[in-house]
């Protein structure tokens, strides 16, 4: 066989996998081509303008935004992580959930929910005025306050996901031995668990902060400038395509220094058990604890979904009753549907030969791939899809003005998720298995078929239910690249709120809350089972 | 053998599985019939698919609206070029439509067809039609101090006016277009100064709509509010007895007259289909279509001789600023780098 041959030349010994893998990331750092290419033609000048007039501020609003909601992610992540993996108590489980389902809910639906509830007529402000008896100080969240609020719920639950799991793993032997040598309670927290916890931590925020730094939804409705938002006013505002890459290379480099001190951190802290690693074993929960941690799990519950879902729940019964659920809001909805699995299934088969490839060769090419596929997260989605754009209409002028244009947008931007869960899933895959597969005569395809991929199904369920879950609420690519006359839920969403049609906009909402519930199941099993 | 077959095996399953999502990614697009009207529109849609209704029931053309903000979908005419659907483009704000004039984006509409709309109403060479024009007043609380104090737009500067003043954010389209005009009749260190005591007024609080600016005006949460006429008589018809009331700003003899600004429509330079969209041009300026297309918004007709809804100041009853509408896109840019300077929340 040819290929048999050429894979026995040492220069091509990793040809198939590694060209493959090379080929899904260049595709992916297209678009960081073409910010990087216009930034190109900004002259000193231009810079030192940029310099002078917007960065400062924008770099300000950014970060401090970006501080408030890793502050606030990890106060209610961690503290309701704690709680449920340490503590048993009745209806646990359903905690797990209630967690959980603020990733139903998009920043933008989260954003305009609250203006309307703080309005001075909205429940909240109805609420406050009673209690305070004037408006006077009704808060206000067009504000990095507000802005911030608004992010952490809609985000914490990713640090809920990542420190539950790690606080699920038995640290026991520890603990104990930490108290024989005398330490108080207090002294193992802060020196045993929260080391340990680190790694997960890190990882957490950095998925949130980069969904803080690429936020679009939510920034634009409480019109807060951040990079993303200035990018894009600058962009579609006043066609300035080479300011909007500029900036687009400044807020690059500063989510890169976020993965790089996310990596830092992980990689000073490597605790390993000796032992399989044992589940942690749960106390049982007083009475007055048990309703304790309600209370607390029920605040974040009725802040994070319990709110936003009556919201959604009354306006949709309204929107009901005026027969405004027609034939039109179920092609949105089918339209989002079709979009996101396409973009989820489409990332999953293109990742796998990036992780695979890092998985399996621990060499350089790999790593570099595994990172460079992270470029959709770092980039904000308006400018991947005007990259994309761009590139359809010089190259790929046929395959303009289809779903294909705004698939890829998709897949690049959620990729990294896929990479990262398939890697994850891999990485704890001995690969004995597969050697021994292929001693027993399958070829490298009949073994990542029936030894591999079966193996890892957990990790690539994972995978698609991440990028589903994102991609179906995914807004400024959306808007940008669908078809003519193409409408999704969040574009619907987006038009409705920005007209305040509330009673168009929360059927939207909710239906992508529903959408969203059965992939949120595999998720939540796969990980009960790997827990 | 025996791997190779399974081999096979794995790719007859992979294959069709590849096959279809494929097929699925490219040949989804989805099927707009050929003698259909694409428009890019900026504007409400409420407003605007009834009017189509009408147009497809009297003509038989289908209409496709492609809804978005005016500015994006501006931005993507312009990537697009020759690719675009866009048959036409929709925007409430003239300042869109003329920039997208001096892009090169459209293409003029017989002058025959343009000449019933006032001139001042639409581009010099007729490449977009004005179809609905709204006014900038004032908003004021009829039970409050400010009652019958203010007859300017400049007045809001007034420092007494402090945490009394509701205006839209800096981004808002309407905003931008008033600026634009005040910044052209009164000049720009005027226009400076004026924004400067507003932004000193709002002390970082400003409205995202303009309805929460009468909302807010009629709760006497704030005693008057910078807004589109609309606006008022919008939230009059829900709430007859709010204590709002219309100022019509600067009437007098050195008044610079109240801003105009237009909603207008264009026809896309690489439509392929421009008698169709012609057409859709003639009902929109036709009398019909004019009062239809305004009273949707309470706007008014930018057709001379048909009347605007009943509740609003008659057009001719009041001094307009004299600025060509053209001129919002013209100065735009400049008017954004003033509000920019001035730092306007």
């Amino acid at each position: 066989m040819t290929t048999a041959a050429l894979r026995r030349l040492p220069g091509l010994r990793l040809s198939p996998l590694a060209t493959l893998a090379s080929v899904v990331v260049l595709a992916a750092a297209m678009p960081l081509l073409y910010v990087v290419w216009n930034s190109l033609q900004l002259s000193g000048a231009q810079w030192a303008g940029l310099w002078t007039t917007r960065l400062p501020a924008l770099l300000w609003n950014t970060l401090s935004l970006a501080v408030l909601v890793a502050i606030g992610s990890v106060l209610l992540g961690v503290s309701s992580a704690w709680l449920i993996a340490r503590r048993e108590f009745a209806g646990r489980r359903l905690a797990v959930w209630l967690m959980v389902l603020p990733l139903t809910v998009p920043t933008y639906v989260f954003a305009h929910i609250y203006t309307t509830l703080l309005e001075e007529d909205g429940w909240l402000g109805r609420l406050w005025i009673a209690l305070t008896g004037s408006d006077r100080y009704l808060p206000d969240l067009f504000n990095v306050w507000g802005a911030g609020l608004i992010l952490t719920l809609a985000g914490f639950s990713y640090v809920f996901l990542l420190a539950h799991a790690a606080l699920g793993v038995s640290t026991r032997s520890l603990e104990e031995a930490a108290r024989i040598q005398g330490a108080s309670r207090a002294e193992v927290f802060w020196r045993i668990n929260l080391p340990l916890l680190r790694p997960a931590i890190a990882a957490a925020l950095a998925v949130v902060i980069l969904h803080v730094l690429s936020d679009f939804g939510a920034v634009s409705m409480l019109q807060y400038q951040t990079f993303t938002l200035s990018i894009y006013l600058q962009m579609s505002g006043r066609f300035d395509y080479q300011a909007a890459a500029g900036l687009s290379l400044v807020l690059v480099l500063l989510s890169l220094t976020f993965l790089l001190l996310e990596r830092f951190f992980r990689s000073r802290q490597r605790y390993y058990s000796t032992r399989q690693p044992r589940r942690q074993p749960r106390r049982r929960a007083t009475a007055l604890e048990a309703g304790l941690i309600w209370a607390w799990l029920g605040l974040i519950t009725l802040l994070a979904f319990g709110l936003p879902l009556a919201w959604m729940l009354s306006w949709s019964w309204v929107a009901w009753q005026e027969r405004l659920i027609d034939a039109e809001f179920w092609g949105y909805a089918y339209n989002s549907l079709l979009v996101a699995a396409l973009a989820a299934s489409v990332a999953l088969v293109a990742a796998l030969p990036v992780a695979l490839y890092h998985a399996r060769r621990h060499n350089l090419l790999g790593d570099a791939l595994l990172q460079l596929s992270s470029v959709g997260f770092v980039l904000p989605g308006p400018v991947i899809a005007l990259g994309i754009l761009s590139l359809f209409l010089a190259q790929l002028p046929l395959l303009y003005g289809g779903l294909a244009a705004l698939v890829i947008a998709l897949v690049i931007r959620f990729l990294p998720l896929a990479v990262q869960s398939q890697d994850a899933a891999m990485a704890q895959l001995t690969p004995s298995l597969e050697q021994a597969s292929r001693s027993l005569g399958a070829g490298p395809l009949e073994t990542l078929w029936r030894v591999t991929l079966p193996m890892i199904r957990g990790g690539l369920a994972t995978a698609w239910v991440l990028v589903f879950i994102d991609a179906l609420k995914e807004l400024p690519a959306t808007l940008i690249l669908r078809p003519t006359g193409f409408d999704t839920l969040p574009v619907r969403i987006w038009i409705e709120a920005s007209e305040e049609m509330l009673e168009q906009a929360a059927p939207a909402a909710l239906m992508l809350v529903i959408g969203t519930l059965p992939v949120l199941w595999i998720l939540l099993r796969g990980e009960r089972r790997g827990a | 053998m025996v791997p190779l077959m399974k081999t096979r095996q794995i790719l007859s399953t992979l294959l069709p599985t590849t096959l279809l999502l494929g097929g699925l990614l490219f040949s989804a697009i989805p099927a707009i019939a050929d003698e259909t009207l694409v428009i890019y529109s900026g504007r409400s849609d409420k407003f605007v698919k009834p009017v189509m209704k009408a147009f497809t029931e009297q003509t038989g053309i289908a209409v496709t609206l492609h809804s978005g903000k005016s500015t994006a979908l501006l931005n993507k005419l312009k990537l697009e070029g020759a690719a675009t659907s866009a048959d036409l483009y929709l925007s409430n704000d003239a300042g869109n439509l003329q920039k997208g004039s001096d892009l090169g984006l459209f293409r003029p509409v017989d002058a025959t067809l343009a000449a019933p709309i006032d001139a001042n109403y639409r581009a010099g060479d007729n490449s977009w039609i004005g179809l609905s024009a709204r006014a900038r007043v004032l908003v004021v609380n009829t039970e409050g101090e400010w009652a019958d104090k203010l007859d300017s737009v400049f007045d809001l500067a007034d420092p007494a006016l402090k945490s009394q003043l509701a205006i839209t954010n800096s981004s808002n389209g309407s905003f931008i277009a008033g600026v634009t005009v005040y910044m052209l009749a009164a000049g720009k260190e005027k226009t400076r100064q004026w924004l400067q005591g507003m932004k000193a007024n709002v002390d970082g609080r400003v409205f995202n709509k303009h309805s929460k600016i009468v909302k807010a005006v009629a709760q006497g949460r704030k005693q008057v509010g910078l807004v589109n006429h609309y606006y008022i008589y919008r939230h009059l018809a829900r709430h007859p007895d709010a204590p709002i009331r219309i100022v019509l700003p600067d009437q007098g003899p050195d008044g610079i007259g109240v801003a105009w600004n237009v909603a207008g429509i264009a026809i896309s330079k690489h439509s392929k289909k421009s008698a169709q969209a012609e057409k859709l041009v003639a009902f929109l300026v036709s009398r019909a279509g004019q009062k239809m297309f305004a009273e949707m918004n309470m706007e008014y007709p930018t057709r001379g001789g048909v009347p605007a809804a009943k509740q609003v100041p008659p057009a001719g009853s009041y001094k307009v600023a004299d600025v060509p509408m053209a001129e919002l896109g013209r100065q735009r840019d400049a008017t954004l780098d003033l509000i920019e300077a001035v730092g306007m929340p």
